[in-house]
C-alpha cells in the first residue's frame, strides 16, 4: 500500500482524531504489507505458522468468504502470479503459458489452516492488495465515529471513504475517474452520504510489450492480466472492505457476470464501464451519479 | 443642513471604498486564475496566477520548486525520481499537477466541486 492517505475530520478535536486515524492506517499497512519482511503477511508467505493479530485474522475471513461469494472472482493467494508478471517489483515480463500453468496448479492445491488466530499456508502466497485499502479505511472510519466524530472523509490510494455527510449536512461529491483521462479527469461525479467508494481498473498500472497493454488485475483462472472487456469498475457500498473487494472481483467477472452478481446482493451499487466508453449505472445509482449519459442496470 | 450634507457624503464614500475593498480581497484566491498548492494533504497556501513569482515547497518527501509566470503555474524542479510533476510543464486550468512522491499537488478551482475522486 504504497499510497497517498488524506484524512480530513470536521468538527471540534479534529485534528487529533485524523492524526489517529492516519497512524492506525499507516499500522495497519505494516501488519498487511507483502513488501516488508517483518509483516505477519510476509512471515505467513515464507511458511511461517503465525499468530495473527486480531485485524489480519479478520481480513483473512472476510476475504476468504468474499473470494467464495465472488466464485472465485476475488482471490488473496495471486502474489505467486503478480510476481512473476513483474507487478511487484516493476520489473515487468510476459511469462511463459508454462510459468503461469506452474503456478495455477501450485494456487490450486494450495490452502490455509487457520484456527483461532493461529494461521499457516501450505503452498500459497497471499497478498492483501486487493482488500487492504478497503478494509484499513473502515477500520479507521469506525475508530472516527467511536471517537464521536460525525463528519469526516478519508482518501487512501484511489479509495474513498466518508463519515456522516459532509459538515453543511450536504453529500459528498466523489469523481469517479475517467479510465482513458488524466488525473483529474471525471466520467461523472456519485453523490454519496456515509459510504465507501472504490474503483479498480487495470489503467490504474499496467505496462506494455509489443503494442499490448498488460494491466495489473489478474484473472485467477488464466493466470493472465484481466480481458474482461471493462476498463474500471466503481463500487459504492456501507462497507469499505467490500467495496474494495467487490471493485476487484466484478472487474475479473466482465459486465454480464457482474450484472448478474449484482441482482442477487443488495449490499452495494455500481458504475461500471466498458472497453468502448459505455457507461452502466445500477438501479440504486440512477439519481445520484451526475453523468451526462449513462445505462441503468435494473436490479 | 451643510452638516448633514458632509456626514452622508463622508459615509457613501466610505462604502465605495469598503466595497472595492471586499471586491479586491475577496478576488485574491477565490475567483479564476488562482491555483491551490497542497503538500501532504494541508493546503499550503492559494497562488494568484496572475502575480509572477518563484518559491519552494519542502515535503518530508522532498522538495518542488515552483513557478509561476505568465497566468500559469509550474513545477521547475523536484527531487523525485520520475520527474512527472517537471515534464508536465505549466498549466493554469484542468488535471492538476501532482508530485506522487513528494506529496505536492498543485490544484485549479475547476476541481473544487469535487471532495475527492476515486483512483
Amino acid at each position: 500500500m504504497d499510497t497517498v492517505m488524506e484524512v480530513t475530520v470536521y468538527g471540534s478535536g479534529a485534528s487529533d482524531a485524523a492524526e489517529e486515524a492516519e497512524r492506525a492506517i499507516r499500522r495497519l499497512e505494516e501488519l498487511w504489507s507483502v513488501t516488508r519482511e517483518d509483516s505477519e503477511i510476509s512471515r505467513l508467505n515464507r511458511g511461517e505458522t503465525v499468530e495473527l493479530s486480531e485485524e489480519t485474522a479478520n481480513l483473512l475471513q472476510k476475504g476468504l468468504r468474499l473470494s467464495e461469494e465472488t466464485g472465485g472472482a476475488l482471490n488473496l493467494a495471486l502474489y505467486p502470479l503478480t510476481r512473476l508478471w513483474g507487478f511487484t517489483t516493476e520489473e515487468y515480463r510476459v511469462p511463459s503459458r508454462e510459468e503461469i500453468d506452474a503456478l495455477l496448479d501450485r494456487l490450486r492445491s494450495g490452502s490455509l489452516s487457520l484456527e483461532d488466530n493461529r494461521a499457516s499456508l501450505s503452498s500459497w502466497e497471499l497478498d492483501f492488495g486487493a482488500v487492504a485499502k478497503g478494509y484499513a479505511a473502515q477500520l479507521s472510519a469506525d475508530m472516527l465515529k467511536e471517537r464521536g466524530v460525525t463528519s469526516a472523509l478519508l482518501t487512501l490510494g484511489g479509495n474513498v471513504q466518508t463519515v456522516g455527510n459532509k459538515e453543511d449536512g450536504s453529500l459528498w461529491r466523489i469523481g469517479v475517474r475517467d479510465p482513458w483521462g488524466e488525473e483529474g479527469d471525471y466520467l461523472g461525479v456519485l453523490l454519496v452520504g456515509e459510504a465507501a467508494v472504490v474503483t479498480s481498473g487495470a489503467y490504474q498500472r499496467y505496462f506494455e510489450e509489443d503494442g499490448v497493454r498488460y494491466g495489473h488485475i489478474l484473472d485467477p483462472e488464466t493466470g493472465r492480466p484481466v480481458e474482461s472487456g471493462l476498463a474500471s469498475v466503481t463500487i459504492v457500498a456501507e462497507d469499505g472492505f467490500l467495496a474494495d473487494g467487490l471493485s476487484t472481483a466484478l472487474y475479473v467477472m466482465g459486465l454480464e457476470e457482474a450484472t448478474e452478481f449484482f441482482r442477487g446482493r443488495d449490499d452495494f451499487e455500481a458504475v461500471l464501464v466498458d472497453d468502448a466508453g459505455t457507461i452502466y449505472v445500477t438501479e440504486g445509482l440512477r439519481d445520484s451519479f451526475e453523468c451526462s449519459q449513462f445505462q441503468v442496470i435494473e436490479r | 443642513m451643510i452638516k448633514t450634507k458632509y456626514w452622508i457624503s463622508l459615509f457613501l464614500l466610505l462604502l465605495a471604498l469598503s466595497a472595492l475593498a471586499a471586491t479586491l480581497l475577496l478576488r485574491d484566491g477565490h475567483g479564476n486564475g488562482t491555483a491551490a498548492v497542497l503538500s501532504e494533504g494541508e493546503e499550503v497556501c492559494t497562488v494568484d496566477l496572475s502575480r509572477d513569482q518563484t518559491f519552494t515547497v519542502k515535503a518530508s518527501g522532498g522538495v518542488n520548486i515552483i513557478v509561476v509566470e505568465d497566468g500559469a503555474i509550474r513545477v521547475e524542479s523536484a527531487t523525485c525520481p520520475d520527474q512527472i510533476c517537471v515534464q508536465r510543464g505549466a498549466c493554469s486550468e484542468g488535471a492538476p499537477i501532482v508530485c506522487l512522491p513528494n506529496r505536492l499537488v498543485i490544484q485549479f478551482p475547476e476541481n473544487a466541486g469535487i471532495d475527492a475522486s476515486t483512483g
